[in-house]
């Protein structure tokens, strides 16, 4: 293992006795962490989950906040909207080990279960006299800003809406995000000094800012604009009326309707409301829509509900308040009467393909399957693109006309950068504090000469396993909700609650701490197997050899045979649940315990 | 074709138990798994009501005698919950972490009660009639002339209604948008069918009128131990409460095995889904219908019966398509009574 090592100096922590602190960028250790706590790789922002959890369970909901900031800046807003990619990857959710930990829900605790008095960490960089503009004030724009003001540089951020927040405030309703948490939080993310010049557009227009100028004026300029223009839907028309589908007051983009129902406008639905679109957005507006008063909402979807990429969660709030989800069709044309009014949507049925590369599953019409379902409005949110024409100068783009950015995060154009989903189109919240925070790395390596900080393996002994096998089976704990008849008619009245201190506590308890690396020291032990025999699964072996890929992360184990083939006893940490019972049964103390984690160190 | 293939099953239902049966006379030598989560071997569930008739004996619920699964070394695993099937490596795991490798896979795990997603808070207040234990359950509770409200309706809870009334209890039904599931009727039929429940002594609230089901409590003490409170503040109370809303597909352990999954297992007309060596039968599966020209499931004893058969025989080489095997409309005779094909069973 090459590591330097270092006296320990976390003071919000207690020591273990004796322990040293080493920092390791050895790729055996990389790839261990990488492979081994599959919720922090899975997340987009690289969240240091393990810890934080740790954290909770410990009572220590304000370090655990903090562990939270520092990855994905907006903890409280990120604990009630995530997409969790962690939870997919969750080992406790792998088959037989039942149900992943309710890690958002988790992060939402912390947020909300930190002491009234609690003080924000930032390791402040001193002042680089370096000016950036940011354009967009989302989540990636935000996270950016957030970042390169911590790194010391002047940041100014530009928001073409009235508030801070894009596609947080004005996409995503009040009863899963309250505005007063976005606020809070997103004062916080841009208290360090950022200009924020709201309602100013950034374009070509005689009011608006040319990126030209800003580039000028600035050191550098992140375009972080976000993704926002309703992807359209060829819809024929049939029936009496000589409307087009533009020209019916009846169906409405969805991404526009949530939008302008954010800015103030006043919007309405009629009694029955169909929805086409699998996503956030699709199940925003039909649960908008009931609480508008809509008798009726249906979301249509082209594949089923098991494939479509939203949490279990927020399917079963919306079947809750009564929303059916029908599947399998494909929306082709809407029926209009002679008054040019809504009557139905026509759908063609599918059948299930084979899976997309993005891992969604593809949906194969079936020819002659058309059928007519009967609504009287329709709300299409089948998902959005870039918008790029306010550009005022000449950049490559990709063959999806998104901004083409370097591996250095740069567009053709020096000094201009861009981030978020104005590159990738339509992702995740968490996608895009992740981009913009990798941004903000690029600008200010790109602005200093060199990187500043770098992302290296701490390993910690630990002196007792940190776990009770007791922990496994705890259920998952549900996230309370608000009662059914209060939700109609108030589109502010938050859904979830939050867990109470007891749940929490409970919750954080299931986490099996993956970030705790078991080893046998074979030259001790004298292979009496009782650490086999106590094992819960089959996660110790006797192996031949082990293989190491070139990325540093462990392949496949050979397992031995017979005793003459054994060259060691040898802890599976895929299959290991961090239970400790080996540890405890060991009669030669040969398993050692050590908490291997990343974090962020400056540069020499 | 090998005579060491290993056929497993998922499910001793109706499906299941068919399917065990037709292939041990296809292929006398192969080795058969039946797995099923009851503790019980393969019981007529539709026949569970007779328990309110005095039948309290297991064994007389058996549509074979335990004997029967060694005398044809049909291997019965009981309390067997498969958590995942890994399509690529053809394995079944079980949730005490047993892997067990299949040449040939039928999954005929059938379906569960459906409860709808808003009443899912009152759980704890309600009770089902999907297994042997749960029926006798509910027998212990409710005493003799009791009362029992049968939240939704569906033709599992309106068998079970028939045999309450029978025996002296009394019923009351909050009837719903399920009420006749499987069936579709027509707004006039559901009118007419209503008034057939009425006649026969059930006492039917039409929920949808009183604002819909608002919530769920426990009943004062000395009093009945169930109280449903309605969206316009009407109150019913019972000493049982049972929700019949129709079967839900129990396919969770699916998910992960690559197969195309809508509500059930989406199935070819020859019970194929897209994993060669996986098929489906019984309630948990969703068959094309190339004349209706959509995924849709076939209900009752006779189809589920026909389904397991024909699973089995083009699981061992045929390759033939499910044909129904019973009617599914509803009739009323006489303006008293309802017949309907679901509970025609022998």
């Amino acid at each position: 293992m090459s590591a330097v090592v270092v006296p320990q100096d976390r003071e919000d922590r207690e020591s273990p006795s004796n322990a040293q602190v080493m920092l390791s960028e050895d790729p055996r250790d990389v790839g261990w962490v990488t492979q081994n706590i599959p919720c922090q790789t899975a997340c987009p922002a690289g969240t240091n989950v393990p810890a934080y959890i740790r954290a909770i369970a410990e009572g220590r909901h304000g370090e655990a906040y903090e562990i939270n900031r520092s990855a994905n800046v907006l903890p409280g807003v990120l604990g009630r909207i995530c997409s969790r990619p962690c939870e997919s990857a969750c080992r406790h959710g792998w088959p037989g080990n039942g149900e992943p930990v309710g890690i958002c829900n988790l992060k939402r605790s912390a947020a909300d279960l930190k002491s009234a008095g609690h003080r924000i960490t930032e390791r402040l960089y001193a002042p680089t006299g370096k000016r950036i503009a940011i354009v967009g004030a989302g989540p990636a724009g935000v996270a950016a800003a957030h970042d390169l003001s911590v790194l010391g540089h002047d940041v100014t951020l530009f928001e073409r809406e009235q508030y801070f927040g894009g596609m947080l405030r004005y996409g995503i309703p009040e009863f899963r995000l309250p505005r007063d948490i976005l606020d809070f939080e997103m004062h916080n993310a841009l208290r360090l000094g950022v200009e924020l010049r709201r309602g100013q557009s950034v374009g070509k227009g005689p009011d608006e800012v040319r990126v030209a100028d800003l580039l000028k004026d600035h050191d550098a300029v992140l375009l972080a604009a976000g993704c926002m223009a309703p992807l359209p839907l060829p819809l024929k028309v049939r029936g009496d009326a000589q409307e087009s589908v533009d020209g019916c007051p009846d169906v409405e983009h969805g991404l526009p309707f949530l939008m302008g129902l954010h800015r103030g406008e006043r919007k309405t639905v009629r009694r029955r409301v169909a929805v086409v679109g699998a996503g956030f957005t699709a199940l925003d507006c039909a649960r908008v829509a009931t609480r508008l008063g809509a008798q009726e909402v249906t979301i249509h979807i082209r594949t089923a509900e098991e494939y479509i990429p939203v949490t279990k969660e927020e399917i079963f709030e919306a079947k809750r308040e009564g929303i059916r989800i029908k599947g399998l069709r494909t929306p082709v044309g809407i029926v209009l009467d002679r008054e040019g009014r809504l009557t139905g949507v026509e759908f063609v049925q599918n059948r299930l393909g084979g899976w997309r590369k993005d891992g969604r599953r593809q949906a194969i019409p079936i020819e002659g399957s058309e059928f007519v379902e009967p609504c009287e409005t329709l709300l299409v949110a089948i998902g959005q693109k870039t918008v790029n024409d306010f550009l005022d100068i000449r950049i490559e783009l990709d063959q999806w006309q998104n901004v083409r950015i370097g591996e250095d995060g740069m567009t053709s154009a020096r000094g201009l950068f861009a981030c978020g989903d104005f590159v990738t189109g339509p992702t995740t919240v968490v996608e895009a504090i992740g981009r913009g925070r990798q941004s903000a790395q690029k600008i200010d390596a790109w602005l200093m000469g060199k990187p500043r900080r770098k992302r290296v393996v701490q390993i910690v002994p630990v002196q007792e396993p940190l776990r009770e096998r007791a922990f496994d089976f705890i259920g998952r704990q549900h996230m309370p909700t608000a009662p059914l008849h209060d939700r109609m008619g108030k589109n502010e009245l938050e859904v979830e609650l939050g867990m109470n201190t007891e749940q929490t506590v409970q919750e954080a308890r299931r986490c099996y701490l993956c970030n705790l690396h078991y080893q046998i020291d074979v030259d001790r032990c004298i292979y009496c197997r009782a650490c086999i025999e106590v094992a819960p699964r089959n996660c110790i072996k006797l192996v031949q050899g082990v293989e190491v890929r070139s990325d540093g992360t462990y392949g496949s184990l050979k397992e031995a045979r017979e005793w003459n083939q054994v060259g060691a006893i040898w802890i599976d940490n895929n299959e290991c649940i961090r239970c400790g019972a080996c540890f405890r049964a060991c009669p030669v103390n040969c398993i050692s315990i050590s908490c291997n984690e990343f974090v962020e160190v400056d540069t020499a | 074709m090998s005579a060491t293939r290993h056929h497993v099953i998922i499910g001793t239902g109706v499906a299941g138990n068919q399917a065990a049966r037709t292939l041990r006379q296809r292929e006398p030598a192969a080795r058969i798994s039946l797995l099923t989560l009851s503790a019980l071997p393969f019981y007529n569930r539709y026949d569970l009501p007779r328990v309110f008739r005095g039948v309290h004996d297991w064994r007389e619920f058996l549509v074979d005698p335990p004997s029967y699964y060694e005398e044809r070394r049909i291997g019965l695993r009981r309390c067997t919950r498969v958590v995942n099937v890994d399509a690529k490596r053809k394995v079944v795991v079980l949730d005490h972490n047993e892997e067990l490798r299949y040449d040939t896979l039928l999954v005929a795990s059938g379906g569960r009660a459906y409860l709808p997603e808003e009443l899912s808070e009152y759980q704890p207040l309600l009770d089902g009639f999907g297994s042997f234990e749960q029926a006798m359950a509910m027998r212990r509770k409710l005493p003799e002339g009791g009362s029992v409200a049968i939240l939704g309706g569906d033709m599992i809870g309106l068998d079970l209604a028939r045999t309450l009334i029978d025996t002296g209890h009394r019923v009351i039904l909050a009837a719903g948008k399920q009420t006749f599931w499987p069936h579709v009727e027509t707004p006039e039929q559901r009118r007419e069918l209503l008034q057939v429940l009425e006649r026969m002594g059930i006492e039917v609230i039409e929920s949808d009128e009183e604002g819909g089901i608002a919530s769920i409590r426990a009943g004062a003490r000395g009093f009945a131990t169930r109280r449903v409170v309605f969206g316009n503040g009407r109150e019913c109370t019972a000493d049982v409460l049972l929700p019949s809303f129709g079967l839900v597909p129990s396919v969770e352990f699916m998910l992960g095995s690559g197969v195309g999954i809508e509500r059930g297992l989406l199935v070819s007309p020859s019970l194929r889904t897209t994993d060669e060596s996986i098929l489906a039968a019984g309630d948990v599966c969703q068959i094309w219908s190339g004349e209706e020209k959509r995924y849709r499931f076939y209900y009752g004893w006779k189809n589920v019966r026909a389904m397991g058969d024909l699973a089995a025989r083009n699981l061992t080489g045929d390759d033939e398509t499910f044909e129904p095997a019973q009617d599914e409309t509803l009739h009323v005779e006489g303006g008293a009574t309802i017949h309907s094909p679901f509970w025609e069973y022998a």
